[in-house]
């Protein structure tokens, strides 16, 4: 196999991989701070993608308009959604396990209902338009279509953001010191009550442009998100739960991962790869890449 | 004494008797009466949600829809000279097998309906199949495709599609025509892909093409570009993907993306869609693929076009291929009980015996499998999927080889 080959097939997994590592930074907040488990990541992804199709194919809206748009609308569905339901859940359970299985059983009817109603909405058919899809021919003779460099680009970016805004700013330190220890976090004044459904949202907001990206390169449908879920769990758990650095690193390296595995075997043995990744993790790891045992 | 048989009788005995009779007239008339009115009912479970909901909701559960909008319009179905009203019993049976083989289950065996229209897919149809024929149910079925299915020899099973033997010789006869020489091939590791597959291999053998890569992939698979630039290194003349519709468009738009451009681009479910034409737009332009009709094949299968569009919009146009053998059971359908009622073995023995006109040419069954109709290929040529081999079947010539995306 010539170099050029080898740079387009590991460009290739890092494309899928910056997506994987945007869904799973969205998840890693919300299970990392809030230990919520949402089962319904995924449909607000595909809720993104649907919002940004709309929009494209209805007005004539640019995706990349649709970036922040669809950020604003999911975070404000988020809030929302946590002020119906977690918050309440969070103030009649005991204790964070039960926390923990009442939040899982509620994202999961959170995942039926999403998706139904974008049935209602949208119908089951298959969606997509043309954005960018003419090839690229990069220095060297490699070859991506424009909108594939975009959305690595673009996740890159994004997560790359995430990261900086959670490591510099005194926000983002309240987050991090909320993830590392909640109880001391609150004893120095930490404002749960406030932080809480924001990184919710924000979780959510960043769900909503992975598929807003997603919707620019792929078909989409109402069942779409479903996978997006699992991927993001293996992520999580690949870097560890709530080291944002960690959920980046696994995204991008699962993506590799996968495109080597499909191009070296078969496609067929995506899914035995992935979770090969993560059954190595877990026994080599089990806190995952990038955490420390305490 | 009077004599009781020439004794008039009193009036009130008349008014009784008469009374009497003709409540005895009106009710033995009743069931004759009901049954010219009551619905014919008609049971089907149909994927409106989960990952078969896309095919199933462009290729046939529009035409259920259509077909019993169009025939209570007319009056309702024609039960052999009555006309009785179409009541749809229609449920989602969420792409789940357990779903819709349980609701099968309800509705042959505790609702007993009248009839039943088949579920949307090869796995569905598999699963389902037995049962229809457990219970003697009449089942033709337009989007199956699996040797296997034929195999079973159910006597109440009917397969409308062309089966994967005769549709991949007609693609390799084609290739064979044009003089190519190498083909890769990728393929969706289901029943449909696994079959149609092995059916390709076989059609090679002797062909003078050579299968130079095949691949499986899984259902719901999110990136063919490893695989498709391991087969772009092998430069083959044709490539041919047994795909399902989201398959088909990854692996046309990724083809597109590394420049990938065989001189037969042939991928199978879907490439007859109205989407695949609006996703992939002048990029389209001679992909070949699965597909058997189109408005230009007859007078008929124009009024059927027509009447799709009208109902469902200019957006959501039949596809070129099962939309229309959906179309064609249920024309079939239509005529079986025309002709013998809701006698459901009898209904079995007429679609089995005879040829059928239909939309799509004339249908006859050989056990379940339809060999009225050929292999078929088609081919986009300037926004319409045209048939274009066989040529007797052909709406078009080939274009014999693609332009670069």
């Amino acid at each position: 196999m010539t170099a050029l080959a080898w740079f387009e097939l590991i460009v290739s997994g890092l494309i899928t991989g910056g997506v994987y590592a945007l869904v799973g930074l969205g998840l890693n907040l919300q299970y990392g701070l809030m230990r919520i488990l949402n089962i319904a990541h995924g449909e607000f992804l595909m809720l993104g993608a649907f919002l940004t199709w709309a929009a494209a194919t209805g007005w004539g809206w640019s995706p990349l308009l649709m970036i922040p748009v669809s950020f604003v609308l999911l975070m404000a569905l988020g809030v929302a959604l946590h002020r119906l339901t977690f918050r309440r859940i969070a103030r009649t359970s005991p204790d964070l396990d039960v926390f923990e299985a009442r939040g899982l059983m509620v994202s999961f009817g959170l995942m039926f209902l999403v998706q139904n109603f974008a049935h209602a909405t949208w119908g089951a058919d298959l969606r997509g338009y043309d954005y960018l899809t003419e090839p690229v021919v990069l220095p060297g003779g490699a070859q991506f279509a424009g909108n594939k460099l975009l959305l690595l680009g673009l996740s890159l970016a994004i997560a790359a953001l995430l990261i900086v805004v959670l490591r510099l700013t005194l926000w983002g330190k309240g987050v991090r010191a909320l993830m590392q220890s909640p109880t001391g976090a609150q004893l120095v004044g930490m404002d749960t009550e406030r932080l809480h459904p924001l990184m919710f949202g924000a979780g959510l907001g960043l769900s909503g442009v992975a598929g807003c990206l997603l919707s620019t390169a792929y078909t989409i449908t109402p069942s779409m998100g479903e996978p997006y879920t699992v991927t993001a769990l293996i992520v999580i758990t690949l870097g560890g739960f709530g080291h944002m650095g960690g959920a980046l690193f696994g995204g991008l390296a699962l993506g590799v991962v996968e495109a080597l595995g499909m191009h070296f075997t078969n496609p067929s043995l995506k899914s035995l790869l992935s979770y090969a990744v993560f059954i190595a993790a877990l026994l080599c790891k089990p806190d995952g890449l990038f955490n420390r045992r305490p | 004494m009077t004599d009781p048989l020439h004794h008039p009788l009193p009036r009130r005995r008349v008014v009784q008797a008469l009374a009497g009779s003709a409540a005895g007239v009106a009710l033995a008339g009743m069931p004759a009466l009901v049954r010219a009115n009551s619905p014919v009912r008609i049971g089907y479970t149909m994927a409106r949600t989960g990952p078969w909901s896309v095919g199933a909701q462009v290729s046939q559960e529009p035409n259920y829809l259509l077909w019993a909008e169009q025939t209570n319009a007319a009056g309702g179905l024609d039960v052999k000279g009555t006309r009785r009203p179409v009541e749809l019993l229609a449920s989602d049976d969420q792409s789940n097998l357990e779903t819709c083989v349980r609701t099968y289950e309800k509705l042959m065996g505790s609702d007993k309906v009248d009839l039943v229209l088949p579920p949307w897919g090869s796995n569905a149809n598999f699963a389902v199949a037995p049962l229809a024929n457990r219970y003697g149910y009449p089942f033709l079925a337009p989007t199956a495709l699996s040797r296997r299915l034929v195999e079973m020899k159910l006597p109440y099973f009917f397969l409308l599609l062309q089966q994967p033997k005769p549709m991949m010789e007609a693609l390799v006869d084609m290739l064979r025509s044009q003089g190519a020489k190498s083909l890769a091939t990728i393929y969706v590791d289901d029943l449909f892909g696994l079959e149609n597959y092995a059916a390709l291999k076989v059609a090679l053998q002797g062909s003078g093409i050579q299968l130079v890569e095949d691949k499986s992939y899984p259902l719901g698979v999110k990136d063919l570009a490893p695989v498709l630039r391991g087969i772009k290194d092998r430069n083959p003349d044709a490539f041919v993907g047994l795909t399902y519709p989201p398959d088909t468009i990854l692996a046309s738009r990724q083809s597109k993306e590394i420049g990938f451009n065989p001189k037969f681009f042939y991928a199978s479910v879907g490439t007859a869609f109205q989407l695949y034409r609006n996703v992939m737009k002048e990029g389209a332009e001679g992909v070949l693929g699965m597909g058997s009709w189109n408005g230009k094949s007859s007078a008929a299968a124009k009024a059927y076009f027509d009447a799709h569009v009208k109902k469902f919009g200019a957006a959501k146009e039949p596809d070129r291929w099962a939309s229309g053998h959906c179309w064609a059971g249920l024309e079939i359908l239509s005529a079986a009980v025309a002709k013998v009622g809701l006698d459901r073995k009898a209904i079995r023995d007429f679609v089995a015996a005879g040829t059928h006109r239909t939309i799509v040419g004339d249908i006859r069954f050989q056990g379940s499998e339809n060999v009225g109709v050929p292999g078929t290929v088609s081919q986009w040529q300037k926004g319409e999927f045209e048939v274009v081999w066989p040529k007797s079947r052909a709406t078009a010539a080939l274009a014999p080889a693609k332009p670069a995306w």
